[in-house]
């Protein structure tokens, strides 16, 4: 028991300062290697039900840094202290001083001098976070002060002075009241004091009648005086607290808004670089700071908005870990100093989602009140960018899933196709593999049967491997200017030189203009439009035309088949779509490939129902770019 | 050279059973080799007349096969390649490839290559200075071009895109050897100019200009002059 380490404590009311005292005791503790408590005083029947709320919100932060959680009930703050001191055998007691506290109850009886007198065998720190707070300057308590104070007094002394009195205190009484007021307002509180017995002494011996007598003599008169001094000062201080408190819930309300502004924004943003600008910009007018977004890309920062900062920042792998390190003093989102800017950690729900860099612009730092709110500004920032990281994986999932539904279609659709003519090239070579002899004409049969099927299990292949390359984006479309003319011709030979002349009606105008176009592609587009026709309306005439508009060129293949169920006009281009009857013949890939490929030529295509019967199917591609100038001679 | 000489470099077994018969059966001498090392070092003894060069060799790329073959050789090489390879095509066609094949092929498509390939390539303008064929009659020695008996008015490009087609004699030429050979260096970038010479020829010399039978287009590799269409 003796060895056990004693711990820290540390004193929770529902003040706002309590994070600090937590993060202090935090910190206290992981220096000496011992647990901390975090302990609550129940006032009985005085604390407020908000209050209690509030320091349950604190325990519970203590309480995720690790600390031990105590509630004491006690008639006082000093006493419930103290027995939990005791109780714990703690080492130090962390305390804040209030600042709710009337002057003079600061001096002598504040809790930390209760517990003090309490002899208690733990050290007994008091947390002073009154430094930077607005309206406490120490500067106004200085020499500059002593004199103004000796001046205005004088000064009311002269203006007294010249007062018609004769022994009536009530005339010269205003002019010390104003001074003291004024006093306590400008410079503090301790100089009001002073200037008080000053101005009472100054009274009894300067003013009161008879002058230069002794003072027992205008005993009651000194007393009055005084005492209205001291009442004015008590007054001038209390407002001068109600004024501090309104500041503060002036600059929360600023705050607030400025906040909600922010969150508002950063909503909108669609991109780390809308983000990030936001940021940037709100962080700008809120902080008069330039502010960065950096994430880590490999050795390097990616900072933005762009252009990035002039800092020479360290490396990632050199700067993450000393933010890292601000987690285990209690705040992740401590601000780390690096030369004039401030880096802050962007913690996301369950990871950092980069580093906010802040540079004042001016010489001088942000001050300290204004660090809370650029964490809570850090705080929304790394939730944009979260809440970017989460959609982004979610659309991933989903993409991912209707990758595997695809490739589940895929296998159904295509297991049978690949089978039927794989059985029926394996049967053919079987039979001719048979002892025995089958007369010539069977044998040629079986052998055409085989490389029927061998392309058409080829061609199928060929489909497959395209759509894939296509969708991917694997296969990379290569745009050069050419006549359409040419296309149509390769097209046109390469399914003449397989199947025999087609019954195609070809009609391009002599004017049309070179297109920028990929040749192989194309090819393949208008083979799957020209197949498709044929197979639709076997034996049909099949026209083919273009026409020109400014910008783009139009091709249209129009077939006299039974035309397209108005409902899959536009499902005929999705991925092994095949129209309801349609029977044996293409997998639903033909019009998936011409779609891929249009639309990465920027094109579209569409289909629709000719006029008179059949459909037609309509490319058009733009004319991206200028054409290249015609050579010299050329008609 | 009564039975010239077939070398077969290519990996995948079938198809090497598949060439071996089909070539044997039409009066060539074959052999064959899997790796590019044992192809390489055949065609070093045996000085084959013709090389099928696969492109996807284990040990080697086809394409560094082809340019040590061209260190020494100028034997025909025809490049087997995948479908949709047409970048490879045109670097091996440009490299001093004679011809490609895309797989998969039948026995006829490839034995009209390999005879194509095997005719002497300056063959055109030492034997016989006219070339004929569809109806279409080029005399080179008079720069004289006629269709049908009558003669055709070629412009001084077109007439030098026609003969560059006419020396190849039936096998592929890339768009950068005709730009290069055409318009002369530095004429690479301007494959449209190619295409549009190319479609002023066809409005000249083909019957229908949309389904050219003399001068088709290899997409994204080239043209061939076929003369010999009428067969198919």
């Amino acid at each position: 028991m003796a060895a056990a380490p004693r711990p820290v404590l540390v004193a929770l009311g529902s003040e706002a300062r309590a994070l600090r005292l937590i993060q202090a005791g935090f910190r206290l503790a992981q220096e000496r290697s011992v647990p901390w408590i975090a302990v609550h005083v129940e006032l009985g029947g005085v604390d407020l039900a908000e209050d209690g709320e509030q320091a349950e919100v604190w325990l519970q932060e203590a309480q995720r840094l690790g600390a031990e959680i105590r509630i004491v009930q006690a008639p006082t703050l000093a006493q419930g202290l103290s027995e939990a001191v005791r109780s714990s055998r703690a080492q130090a007691l962390l305390i804040g001083r209030s600042r709710d506290r009337w002057p003079w109850a600061r001096v002598g009886h504040s809790t930390a001098n209760e517990l003090l007198r309490r002899g208690l065998d733990a050290r007994i720190e008091v947390l002073d976070d009154r430094r930077g707070s607005p309206g406490s300057d120490p500067a106004r308590t200085g020499f500059g002060a002593m004199v103004g104070t000796l001046a205005v007094l004088a000064a009311c002394t002269g203006v007294a002075w010249l007062v018609p009195r004769e022994g009536n205190i009530s005339l010269v009484l205003p002019v010390y009241l104003a001074a003291v007021t004024f006093i306590a307002h400008h410079w503090s509180q301790g100089l009001a004091v002073l200037a008080s017995v000053m101005s009472a002494l100054l009274y009894s011996f300067l003013l009161e009648t008879p002058r230069f007598s002794q003072v027992d003599a205008h005993w009651p008169n000194l007393l009055f005086f005084l005492a209205m001094l001291f009442a004015a000062q008590a007054v001038v201080g209390l407002l001068h607290r109600l004024r501090q408190q309104a500041r503060e819930v002036e600059r929360r309300e600023v705050h607030t808004a400025s906040l909600y502004l922010l969150g508002r924004a950063l909503g909108r943003g669609r991109t780390p670089e809308e983000v990030a600008t936001t940021a940037a910009e709100h962080l700008r007018r809120v902080f008069k700071v330039e502010a960065h977004l950096l994430f880590p890309e490999g050795s390097s920062w990616r900072a933005l908005p762009s252009p990035g900062p002039l800092l020479d920042l360290p490396p990632p792998e050199a700067l993450l870990p000393r933010l890292d390190a601000g987690e285990r003093l209690g705040d992740p989102l401590e601000p780390l100093p690096l030369g004039r800017a401030h880096c802050l950690s962007l913690l996301g729900t369950d990871r950092s989602e980069g580093v906010l860099l802040v540079q004042p612009r001016e010489s001088s730092a942000p001050p300290p009140e204004t660090w809370e709110l650029l964490k809570a500004f850090a705080v929304q920032i790394a939730l944009a960018l979260e809440r970017l990281r989460w959609l982004e994986e979610a659309r991933k999932a989903q993409l991912e899933n209707e990758t595997e539904r695809m490739r589940s279609t895929l296998l159904g659709a295509i297991g049978h196709d690949l089978r039927t003519p794989l059985a029926a090239i394996h049967g053919a070579a079987g039979s001719l593999l048979l002892p025995g002899d089958l007369p010539p004409a069977t044998q040629r049969d079986l052998l055409t049967m085989i490389q029927d099927e061998s392309e058409r299990l080829a061609h199928l292949l060929g489909n497959l491997l395209d759509l894939t390359r296509l969708e991917s984006g694997a296969l990379q479309v290569q745009k050069e200017w050419q006549p359409l003319e040419e296309v149509v011709g390769s097209a046109l030979g390469r399914l003449e030189r397989r199947q025999g002349p087609l019954p195609v009606h070809v009609d391009l105008p002599e004017s049309l203009p070179l297109v920028p176009l990929d040749a192989a592609l194309m090819e393949q587009v208008l083979v799957n439009l020209l197949t498709n026709a044929q197979r639709h309306a076997p034996g049909k005439d099949i026209e083919l035309r273009a026409w020109g508009e400014p910008g783009w060129v139009h091709l249209e293949v129009a077939d006299r088949g039974p035309g397209i169920p108005a409902p899959f006009l536009d499902r005929i281009f999705d991925k092994f779509f095949r129209l309801p009857g349609a029977g044996e013949g293409g997998v639903g890939m033909g019009l998936a490939i011409c779609r891929a490929i249009v639309l990465a030529h920027g094109g579209s295509v569409h289909a629709e129902h000719r006029p008179g019967g059949g459909s037609r199917f309509r490319v058009a591609l733009p004319l991206d770019g200028t054409a290249p100038a015609p050579p010299e001679g050329s008609p | 050279m009564n039975q010239p000489l077939i070398l077969i470099i290519e990996d995948e077994e079938s198809l090497r059973r598949f060439l071996v018969p089909t070539l044997s059966g039409q009066r060539y001498q074959v052999l064959s080799a899997a790796t590019a090392a044992e192809g390489l070092a055949m065609a070093r003894s045996h000085n084959p007349d013709l090389v099928l060069l696969d492109l996807g060799l284990p040990d080697r790329d086809g394409m560094a096969v082809l340019k040590e073959l061209r260190t020494w050789s100028r034997k025909p090489v025809v490049i087997l390649s995948a479908r949709n390879q047409e970048r490879d095509k045109v670097r091996a066609l440009d490299q001093g490839a004679d011809d490609y094949l895309a797989k998969p092929f039948g026995a006829a498509e490839l034995l009209a290559r390999i005879r194509v390939a095997l005719r002497h390539i300056l063959q055109a303008d030492l034997a016989d200075p006219v070339v004929h064929g569809g109806g279409i009659r080029i005399d080179l020695e008079q720069r004289e071009v006629r269709l049908e008996g009558r003669p055709v008015k070629l412009t001084g490009l077109e007439y030098r895109l026609l003969e560059a087609l006419v020396r190849r004699n039936g096998k592929v030429a890339t768009h950068s050897q005709l730009l290069s050979e055409v318009w002369g260096p530095g004429g690479e970038g301007n494959t449209h100019y190619l295409r549009i010479y190319m479609a002023m020829l066809r409005k000249k010399l083909e019957a229908d200009p949309t389904r050219p039978r003399h001068f088709i287009t290899e997409p994204s590799v080239g043209y061939r002059l076929n003369l010999d269409a009428r067969e198919d």
